[in-house]
């Protein structure tokens, strides 16, 4: 059966693949990999001040032990922009084969001019400050043009040749620094033209320009359940085409759009506020890919218990233990779910019903909105519920399983049926040509 | 000795079947050399490598891989996907020693 042939999937998933291998997007979305582990270190700090154990918050807010366990939440969580200026220009510069670190510095650098800084005057003493205000998940827009604008201009100038070269002799660590100091003068001074320009505009700067702007209007559009349907439909067609959906959609625009809205919630849930945001990149961890994309959790239970073919117990039981920790291509590749028809509605609908009973009873209140604090994707159900914020969370992950055996029971039984009876025809592994995509 | 490296989109589910590959090459006494990377490493292990496998979900980077790295005497291709799902070691390890 086969559907496509090789070449023409060839083309199609070379069209999916182009935005995703873009410099520029992928320069960000690597970025946002390397921030993830500050954030993750910075989120187990906030889930201490707030366990929701009396004894101990009792205990630290007297002692205040409270304000020192925030230090590091300050240092992390609170620095996102900061951290991602330096990221992306590094990250851009190594894509074109340049020196990153100087980049990423260059990048840091012109972040921090086009910041508005704050003065306050302590003991008849002016005193110069950032406000964190900007540095954080706020700014993160701002990092991201920034940090691409600067490493872009750096690749240009070493590219072009526009360097001040040094005799042959001169060490080469000192022959660096001199080679990037017209690039580090331009961008500098393109900074400091950007920063004038929106001190004078009905903004005040450009990070407040932006955040009215862009970010904020685009958070709205994120945060809907229109928009999560159309994330959800975007991924699992594309890992039906046999690309990893997952990546691409949240390469780029998508991911800093939806850390920021977890990053609100989170200093809400740190402060003892209400939580602004339903949507987040947690949620998506938390409901929709809680054993890998397309919640194939009901799936590979089918079968490791049920299934006669010895193929799918086999896959079944190959694949659980992996499921557990969110890892599931074993079973997407050996199903194989990837380009066939009769995995293809399960695939999508598993994931689309899940967001929208988890999206109906957080918006109803019957389950508590997700605190923002962000884990390592590998964390298992169950747990991660209860760390985001509730049992209750927990409570509906598990539910999340029937929904999944539901959804993909009838597809199940079909394949099932027919991998049965090729076996008993004698031949093992009969379908691995059905799919033989990758076979050139 | 055979270097062979494997790329997915975050070096992950390849490192499950690094894992297999190896258990596979132990067996039957083959000496290979056989990692799991995530692709944006890929610049960084070039030099180090003999046979480039790539996962069904980053199939699509086979041409421009190919023209990248087959001039440099390295041989790439796209690890079968069904092989890939049930993890069969031994035979990705096959396939790979056999390409030409």
């Amino acid at each position: 059966m086969k559907m496509i042939s090789s070449k023409t999937l060839e083309k199609i998933q070379a069209g999916m693949g182009v935005f995703a291998n873009n410099k520029y997007i992928k320069s960000v979305s690597n970025a946002m990999i390397l921030i993830m582990t500050p954030i993750i270190v910075g989120s187990i700090f906030t889930l201490l001040t707030n366990l929701p154990i009396k004894a101990w918050t009792d205990f630290i807010s007297k002692t205040g032990l409270v304000d020192l366990i925030k230090i590091p939440v300050s240092f992390t969580s609170n620095i996102t922009a900061l951290l991602a200026a330096f990221l992306i220009a590094y990250s851009l510069a190594e894509r074109f084969n340049k020196d990153g670190l100087m980049s990423g510095v260059l990048g840091l650098i012109c972040f921090l001019i086009v910041t508005p800084t704050g003065q306050v005057k302590i003991n008849d003493k002016m005193i110069s400050y950032i406000p964190f205000d900007w540095i954080g998940p706020k700014g993160l827009f701002v990092a991201i043009l920034i940090g691409l604008l600067t490493a872009r201009i750096y690749v240009f100038f070493i590219e072009k040749g526009f360097i001040i070269k040094m005799p042959e002799g001169v060490p080469p660590n000192v022959a660096r620094s001199f080679n990037t100091l017209i690039p580090g003068f331009v961008t500098v001074i393109l900074a400091l033209f950007i920063a004038i320009i929106f001190k004078f505009s009905p903004y005040g700067s450009l990070n407040q320009a932006v955040f009215t702007c862009i970010q904020t209007p685009l958070q709205g559009l994120t945060g809907s359940y229109i928009s999560l349907l159309i994330i959800n439909l975007a991924i699992g067609i594309l890992w039906f085409f046999g690309i990893h959906g997952t990546v691409i959609v949240f390469n780029g625009i998508m991911g800093p759009l939806l850390l920021s809205m977890d990053m609100q919630n989170q200093a809400a849930y740190q402060a003892g506020q209400a939580l602004p945001n339903i949507v987040g990149m947690e949620f998506f961890r938390a409901y929709v890919f809680m054993s890998g994309t397309g919640l194939t959790i009901g799936l590979a239970l089918l079968m490791a218990f049920f299934a006669k073919s010895k193929q799918y117990k086999i896959l079944g039981r190959l694949v659980i233990p992996t499921s557990i920790f969110n890892i599931n291509e074993p079973i997407t590749f050996g199903t194989p779910i990837v380009l066939n028809p009769v995995m293809l509605i399960p695939y999508l609908a598993a994931p689309i019903l899940s967001s929208t009973i988890a999206y109906a009873v957080t918006a109803i209140g019957l389950v508590p909105r997700i605190n923002g604090v962000q884990l390592p994707w590998p964390l298992p159900i169950g747990i991660s519920g209860v760390l985001l914020g509730s049992w209750k969370i927990a409570v509906l992950q598990f539910f999340m399983v029937f929904v999944s055996l539901a959804v993909y029971y009838i597809p199940f039984r079909y394949m099932d049926r027919k991998a049965y009876e090729l076996e008993k025809a004698g031949s093992s592994y009969a379908t691995s040509d059905s799919c033989d995509v990758s076979a050139r | 000795m055979k270097r062979i490296t494997l790329i997915c989109a975050a070096g992950m589910s390849t490192s499950l079947l690094v894992t297999k590959m190896n258990a596979a090459a132990e067996k039957s006494g083959i000496l290979v050399k056989i990692r799991a990377i995530p692709e944006s490493e890929i610049l960084k292990y070039a030099d180090d490598t003999d046979i480039l496998l790539l996962g069904p979900q980053v199939g699509y980077t086979l041409t421009k891989i190919k023209t990248l790295y087959e001039p440099k005497g390295i041989k790439v291709a796209v690890i079968n996907s069904v092989d890939y799902g049930m993890m069969n070691g031994e035979k990705v390890l096959k396939m790979a020693l056999e390409l030409k």
